[in-house]
């Protein structure tokens, strides 16, 4: 469906004098079918989204070991968050965890979404891509741990016979972040490259053809029409990618557990550690809260900065 | 017809819900003395002798049949928590001596000295000061012992005689934090580089070695059971103040500096893997794979290391130390009750028979850990023996003497949270020993 | 939409642009499906890689590192992961001897997704068609509302969520654990309004002039309308809660709860101080995917063609 270079919202503000919307006589306002239709999502809402999200703002400010009841202890929390070497850790790691993620993903995505419209466009092209999306982080970390371990691996094989020395990648404190990075990259570059297909699929063909008539060369072509054309995709894209990475947990959990040493201990998995290994309810929140805090700027700043609402099309 | 639609969906989900709800609940008697008990354990050699305990039991109590589950080492633990939490925790569990302060503390655990008093359980019957590791510091029980094990050093007999050191001589070592004594010149001596050079010999190549004189577990995080403690123990250096349940933490003396000093730098010097190589290996397969010639392991996996095949394997204890005594961990094992069980008395029952002889010499028999009881332990050692596999180094420790307790405290999670990264940096080379000194800082401000 | 030949969006300078369909050989375009095939094979190999390992015998895997066919074909691995071998045996071929019981957990995974998928499609769908069809005061405001939860990091409700859960007596139930997803998630709510401000409203108008309610024109006209995006909706959201981890996580512990992602990471951890038992490991992540797998097989040109219309607003 190419409904996308339309703003969809333009429908709402100038909507038709249908029957559905004008005010027949004797018609009261849809208030009382709209609170039946709505009800179930509104208990799941509340429920599940808005009284968790003051709950949690709440025990940020007790000591809570699960086992007994929440004791307010006001900024300790926060003050000791202040002070602990592994929450700043967390940020740092989780911060260059990001930054790789999205710079690879973007990167390879951009240019298999340019080379499946360039090439070819067939469902199982695509299809293939797809296929590491659908497994779960889980599966796709365990494969790679499988397939990238130092005694008996089959990357670590090959690394061996090409002469180089063995690559512990999951053990060495450098290497274990970019892999846990470059595992993300391989799960989601063909769902983010699709993506980007459909957007590159929405932008006129004539737009194309005006510029070859003006004597564009390739780059000028796709650094001035294609990429400001695919920006409200893009600026998406991002968002989404961005808040999602900060967000890793899954991978994490199920090969290094937050180690060598430090270097996988993202944000997720400290709270996690904090919270049920080590009971302590009260700092879990604390950190979540900060997160939060984080992930809100971040999107509001990606937003405002690159413009996503507007299309250049309008 | 929209009403009816409408209340048809309601009930169709209500039952649902019922349904759903009833989905996790356990079922099972209302008494307390019988019906079907559930008993958790984590090692999966040990399983066919406990079952065959179980059996044992039901035969003797017809109305308590227990089921046993097994967990990996990993999830038990977040499991059981998870149980307590939830409330499906299992009836009896086997504890640990590093995990039941925290237990005790929270009143998960169920107290049992009524019991043992009225049953008249002989407590002296056990090794030599288990039964009182599991008095909490309130004074009141919560377990009977169940085994007990200590460290020992399994070598690979081909490699050193193709070394050319003798076994008497692997028997008889000694070492030091200084040089690390004639241990770190058999462990040298044992190293081999990929060109055949030894670690002892001019050319050594450490970045290219093919076998590592002394394999590695990890870093070994507070306690170190394996991978250190039987050398640091012997300074004259303990975990903490007391034992059990001390509430200062010794990780800045410089005994234990200078030891960890020495211990990274066998790594250093290519005689002990690097640390980021055993991250989703194991020690002993590597050890199998004929890639170390020594591994520091306890005598819980004599065992695997004996069932290995083409490898010839010996056992040799702990080196003697700067005092002039050897030093091994001596952990025990427990089996404790939750104290939300709802079947308390069928519980208790089977936890006395477990801690009976009954039970401990069907485990003796099948040669795979040793048993508190020191009838029981008796057996076992023969039981081994009779297996082909010499255990005097393991069982020489509870002789003369040299254990020294695991380290049992409060927060034993957050310490292990705390100590795990701090040790891992030391021993991968990552940061120096003094980084200990702040990490023992935070440990010691959680008893505060 | 046309495409013409010279249109060149690729980021690769051009040597001369010239209609490249009458050439028979453009080394550029090779190239690019030479690239393009190299992605379709890191993308796919790595799943032909899990099924040699899935059909190898441990003990021999360290010996044939490399090589590309199963190293001593078993199909040991599959069996331990049912629990169709004993103790012994899997002990024996380097596995751990644990009873771990797949069926359970697969039995689990298909009980949460369906159950919170035809929940959370059905009341979101419900709910969407409030927000793009009926007209009432503040509705844009408490669409705006739902729209923000999408900003909120799932750890931070995880926590306060487990603790409602465990108040209700909820821990290590199937309904504690669906109960987060049943009533609606945000994207099924966003998607569906989408689709509804777009369907064309001929018929419903009809109807309504018929004197129909809003209660019978949604569930006899707007819902089979939108069958085909409501369908795609199942499928993705079905596909999602299938890979969910963090709350079976901390909710479903306990084995009779316990779904296959969760099963997934307890398996690895199972081996008594041991490397993970691969090729069990790789049998079970087999099992665990193979489900998605024959979804994808089946309706795999309807799940790839959503991608673009899900991701754009």
């Amino acid at each position: 469906m190419t409904t996308l270079t339309r703003n969809p919202r333009s429908r709402e503000q100038n909507p038709k004098r249908t029957l559905l919307n004008r005010k027949l006589p004797g018609t009261r306002s849809d208030v009382r079918i709209a609170l039946f239709f709505i009800a179930p999502a509104m208990i799941g809402f509340v429920l599940f989204y808005l009284v968790p999200t003051i709950r949690g703002i709440y025990l940020s400010f007790t000591e809570y070991n699960i086992l007994g009841d929440p004791e307010w202890i006001g900024l300790e929390n926060y003050q000791a968050l202040a002070k602990d070497p592994l929450f700043w850790n967390s940020l740092a790691v989780t911060g260059q965890y990001v930054i790789l993620n999205i710079a690879l993903q973007t990167s390879l995505a951009l240019g298999l979404a340019l080379l499946m419209h360039q090439v070819a466009k067939s469902t199982i092209i695509r299809g293939a891509l797809l296929l590491p999306y659908l497994m779960s982080n889980v599966i796709a970390a365990l494969l790679w741990f499988w397939m990238l371990d130092y005694q008996i691996g089959v990357v670590n094989q090959f690394i061996e016979w090409a002469g180089l020395p063995r690559a512990a990648f999951f053990g060495s404190e450098e290497w274990a972040i970019p892999t846990q990075a470059l595992i993300n990259t391989w799960r989601h570059m063909g769902y983010t490259a699709l993506l980007i297909f459909a957007g590159l699929q929405s932008i006129p063909g004539h737009v194309y053809e005006v510029a070859k008539l003006d004597g564009a060369s390739a780059w000028q072509t796709f650094s001035k029409i294609t990429i400001p054309l695919l920006r409200p995709v893009l600026v998406l894209v991002l968002v989404v990618t961005v808040i999602g990475s900060f967000q890793v947990f899954d991978t994490v959990a199920v090969t290094t557990g937050g180690g060598p040493v430090n270097a996988t201990r993202v944000i997720q998995y400290y709270i996690y550690q904090r919270a049920f290994t080590e009971s302590d309810f009260g700092y879990g929140s604390a950190i979540a809260v900060i997160l939060f805090l984080i992930l809100a700027l971040v999107a509001f700043i990606q937003m405002k900065f690159l413009k996503g609402n507007e299309s250049d099309l309008d | 017809m929209k009403k009816m639609k409408a209340t048809g969906a309601l009930a169709a989900a209500a039952a649902a819900v019922l349904a759903l709800s009833a989905c996790g609940s356990g079922g099972g008697s209302a008494e307390a003395g019988k019906g079907e008990i559930s008993y958790w354990l984590w090692d999966a050699n040990q399983l066919p002798a406990y079952q065959q305990c179980a059996d044992d039991f039901t035969k003797a109590n017809p109305d308590i049949t227990v089921k046993i589950t097994q967990r990996g080492w990993d999830d038990y633990w977040s499991t059981l928590t998870n149980g307590f939490v939830g409330g499906t925790a299992p009836d009896v569990f086997t504890n640990h001596l590093g995990r039941y302060g925290e237990l005790a503390e929270n009143k998960q655990l169920l107290a049992i000295d009524d019991a043992v008093d009225k049953d008249k359980v002989d407590l002296s019957a056990y090794n030599e000061g288990l039964a009182d590791l599991w008095v909490g510091q309130d004074g009141k029980r919560y377990g009977l012992p169940k085994d007990w094990d200590t460290i020992g050093l399994f070598y690979n007999k081909d490699m050193l005689s193709a070394a050319g050191i003798s076994e008497a001589q692997m028997k008889d070592l000694t070492w030091n934090p200084e040089d690390g004594g004639t241990y770190e010149k058999v462990v040298a001596h044992l190293t081999v580089d990929k060109s055949g050079k030894r670690g002892d010999e001019p050319g050594f190549d450490k970045n290219n070695v093919q076998v590592y004189g002394l394999g590695l577990n990890g870093g070994g995080d507070s306690s170190g059971q394996t991978e250190w403690s039987y050398l640091t123990n012997t300074t004259g250096w303990s975990h903490t103040d007391k034992n059990p349940w001390g509430t200062h933490y010794n990780y800045d003396d410089p005994k234990f500096q200078d030891s960890m000093q020495w211990f990274a730098g066998l790594a250093e010097k290519g005689y002990m893997p690097k640390l980021e190589t055993t991250v989703g290996a194991s020690m002993a397969d590597t050890f199998a794979a004929g890639k170390s010639a020594i591994n520091a392991h306890g005598s819980w996996m004599i065992g695997q290391y004996t069932g290995y095949k083409g490898i010839q394997v010996g056992i040799a204890p702990t080196p003697v130390g700067p005092e002039g005594k050897r030093a091994s961990m001596f952990n025990g094992l427990a089996d404790s009750i939750w104290a939300g069980t709802k079947k308390k008395d069928a519980s208790i029952k089977w936890v006395e028979y477990l801690a009976s002889s009954a039970c401990q010499d069907v485990v003796a028999s099948k040669a795979v850990v040793f048993p508190a009881l020191k009838a029981s332990s008796d057996k076992a050692a023969a039981a081994f023996q009779a297996k082909g596999v010499d255990v005097t180094a393991f069982t020489e420790h509870v002789k003369n003497q040299t254990t020294f307790l695991y380290p049992i405290t409060d927060n034993t999670a957050k310490v292990k949270g705390i100590m795990e990264p701090a040790m891992d940096a030391v021993v991968s080379g990552k940061a120096p020993v003094s980084s200990l000194t702040a990490a023992n800082e935070q440990v010691n401000a959680l008893f505060k | 939409m046309t495409t013409t030949a010279s249109r060149a969006p690729l980021a690769k300078p051009a040597s001369r642009r010239r209609p490249s369909k009458r050439r028979p050989f453009n080394p550029r375009r090779a190239g690019a499906w030479a690239l393009l095939i190299l992605a379709i094979a890191v993308s796919v190999l790595p799943f032909l890689w899990v099924l040699r390992t899935a059909l190898s015998t441990n003990n021999a895997l360290a010996t044939n590192a490399g090589s590309l066919l199963p190293a001593e074909f078993t199909f040991g691995a599959f069996k331990r992961v049912f629990g169709l071998q004993t103790p012994a045996e899997a002990v024996a071929e380097g596995g751990s001897g644990a009873a771990i019981d797949f069926w359970i957990y697969l039995r689990n995974s298909v009980v949460f997704s369906s159950i919170t998928t035809a929940g959370a499609v059905f009341f979101s769908a419900m709910a969407a068609y409030a927000f793009a069809r009926l007209r009432w005061k503040g509705r844009n405001a408490v669409f705006s509302l739902f729209l923000g939860t999408m900003l909120v990091p799932p750890i931070f409700t995880a926590l306060p969520n487990f603790l409602l859960i465990k108040n209700l007596d909820l821990l290590n139930t199937m309904l504690g654990m669906v109960l987060p997803y049943l009533f609606m998630t945000p994207f099924a709510i966003f998607f569906l309004r989408q689709f509804f401000l777009n369907m064309s409203r001929e018929v419903e108008e009809a109807a309504m002039l018929d004197g129909a309610k809003h209660l019978r024109i949604f569930f006899q006209i707007v819902l089979p309308n939108a069958a085909a995006p409501i369908a795609t909706l199942a499928l993705l959201t079905f596909i999602g809660q299938w890979n969910e981890y963090f709350w079976p996580l901390l909710v479903g512990s306990q084995d009779d709860v316990r779904v296959l992602q969760v099963g997934l990471g307890v398996f690895k951890s199972q081996s008594p101080q041991g490397a993970p038992d691969w090729s069990g490991l790789m049998a079970a992540t087999l099992v665990s995917a193979l489900p998605v797998l024959v979804l994808f097989a089946a309706f795999g040109k309807k799940i790839v063609n959503s991608i673009g219309f899900s991701g754009i607003k």
